[in-house]
């Protein structure tokens, strides 16, 4: 940690360099899970990452959180390499990850109560950001007696009340029925587009990845999957999401976009049906 | 070893209260149910005996069984022997499950540390602990340490192992969620790892606790000069039988007890368990 390498940070808030990542079968060999990704995302910028089934977007996004770290090539956030988690992101998982065991005020509060905030002033900001996701009034409930949705703004709530630089999202809505996903899209623009924050977004919905993005990613058919393209969403901001799929540059983009995705969609499709008639 | 508890988000406890809601048996008649059994087994029984079918003398009239409880209750005979067996009991629960859950975090955590002592575990927890027994006595002597030391064993494997189990079947999610929070390795124990593993610990220490009683009861049975199983061996000496189903009866009550304690601890510290606080 010398001045220089401080004096002059690297613009990007998530930056992997040529990242590989290998894991050891059970078997005793090998796979890659991805090869030789480059993704830089600047700050304030929101990018999704879409892939066939199996692509290692998970992958991806676990090595810019520092949750894993990469067989080879590097992942650096602000100029610094990360080594273990990278403490200026957040995470939302597609899981529930929510502590059982603590009411939805302690689950939000919990970044700010581990980093040495007071329970007073933690709680004070908790619901601050409880009301900000609707969730006020359920404040003392277990997340077992919460809908799937409103698990989901608590989640949100958790990971911004720390005030990430950088928000890391693993498909956070998929679990959600159609009408609550697009609601929680909604908010979710609405909660970032005032606040500066890089996003990496990880969906296998084309649609929401054009709608929420600046920038879509394609990811090529796994295993040892790599970048196969990048397009700029060019759609002005701000988007009313709930009428963004009849907008004809909507409509344009998605059609080139996906014409490349589908490629990589039916090659995962044919690889899988291959390793079945193998079985056969 | 391991006893699979029930999980935050399982179905069993569903399930439960699916059938419940559909046979629809109030706690009132389960009660009266309970009732009726007993008395009918204790009653036939009694009956049986008297009318000669069932040999007194191997099983001794119910009545009288009761009125050897009261006599031992009433004289203050069994309580200096009671206390002995719970001192033994106490201190062989509490420092077995002290140190079944130290160990058991430890090892869960640092991998390293539980594959060298794995084996070791094993073949330790292979042995019939009754064994120990006569060893243990020689080594601590007739007084109440030979006692708490054969309990040790018995309680320090079931916790040791349903922690480990408990701490290594956490919930990945949760652990990377806490980290990415901000969770040092203290934080990550004390916000996830104990929590996640305490239903694992607490389906351990009901049993636990059954066999804190069993190591006091079987190690005084084995050689002593107090407590609840040397009055036994006592009884069981002049062929007092009624003496042994006295004993049995008494250790019996003071099992349950413990139990329904352990159950109102678990219920207030697992409260936020569906099965239980909704």
């Amino acid at each position: 940690m010398t001045h220089p390498v401080q004096a002059e940070p690297s613009p990007y808030a998530v930056d992997l360099t040529g990242c590989t990542k290998e894991f050891a079968t059970p078997g005793g060999g090998s796979y890659f899970a991805v090869r030789d990704i480059d993704l830089k995302v600047e700050p304030g910028r929101f990018v999704s990452i879409v892939g066939p089934t199996g692509s290692g977007k998970s992958t991806i996004l676990n090595m810019a959180a520092g949750l894993l770290s990469p067989t080879s090539g590097t992942v650096k956030s602000f100029g610094t390499r990360i080594d273990g988690v990278n403490r200026r992101a957040s995470y939302m998982f597609q899981q529930d990850a929510l502590l059982p065991w603590k009411s939805v005020i302690d689950n939000v509060s919990l970044g700010l109560t581990m980093a040495g905030v007071s329970k007073a002033d933690a709680y004070s900001e908790s619901r601050r950001w409880l009301e900000k996701v609707g969730m006020k009034n359920f404040a003392d409930r277990y997340p077992h007696q919460l809908s799937g949705g409103m698990r989901k703004r608590t989640a949100v709530a958790q990971a911004w009340i720390v005030n990430p630089d950088i928000l890391l999202m693993d498909e956070p809505f998929s679990a959600l029925d159609v009408q609550t996903r697009q609601i929680m899209e909604n908010e979710l623009l609405q909660l970032w587009g005032e606040s500066g924050k890089a996003v990496v977004f990880i969906t296998h919905d084309l649609d929401e990845a054009i709608a929420l993005s600046d920038e879509v990613i394609i990811l090529g058919a796994g295993p040892g999957s790599t970048v196969v393209g990048s397009y700029e969403i060019t759609i002005p901001r701000p988007r009313d999401l709930l009428d963004i799929r009849d907008d004809p540059k909507f409509v344009e983009l998605h059609r080139e976009i996906w014409g490349r995705l589908k490629v990589e969609v039916s090659r995962t499709y044919a690889s899988a049906q291959d390793e079945e008639s193998d079985v056969a | 070893m391991t006893l699979a508890p029930a999980q935050p988000n399982a179905s069993p406890a569903a399930q439960r209260r699916a059938t419940k809601k559909r046979t629809e048996p109030s706690n009132f008649s389960i009660r009266m149910g309970q009732l009726a059994l007993t008395v009918a087994v204790l009653g036939s029984w009694e009956l049986l005996a008297r009318a000669g079918i069932i040999d007194e003398f191997f099983f001794p009239l119910p009545s009288d069984i009761l009125i050897t409880v009261w006599e031992w209750v009433s004289t203050g005979y069994v309580f200096p022997h009671l206390w002995i067996t719970m001192q033994e009991a106490v201190l062989a629960f509490f420092t077995g499950a002290a140190v079944g859950l130290i160990l058991g975090f430890l090892l869960a955590r640092v991998r390293i540390l539980e594959r060298l002592f794995d084996p070791f575990l094993k073949i330790f927890n292979a042995l019939p602990r009754v064994v120990l027994a006569p060893i243990f006595l020689l080594w601590f002597g007739l007084g109440i340490w030979s006692k708490v030391a054969f309990g040790f064993t018995l309680v320090f494997f079931i916790v040791f192992f349903n922690t480990l189990e408990g701490v290594k079947s956490v919930d990945r999610v949760l652990v990377d969620n806490a980290k990415m929070l901000g969770a040092t390795e203290r934080q990550l124990l004390r916000h996830v790892f104990i929590p996640s593993a305490l239903t694992w610990i607490f389906s351990s220490l009901h049993i636990s606790v059954g066999f804190a009683i069993t190591g006091a009861v079987v190690g005084e049975y084995l050689g002593a000069s107090a407590g609840v199983g040397y009055a036994i061996a006592q009884a069981q000496g002049v062929f007092d039988t009624e003496g042994v189903f006295a004993g049995m009866f008494i250790l019996m009550i003071v099992v349950l007890i413990i139990d329904i304690l352990v159950n109102r601890v678990e219920r207030h510290l697992l409260r936020w368990r569906p099965n239980q606080s909704g």
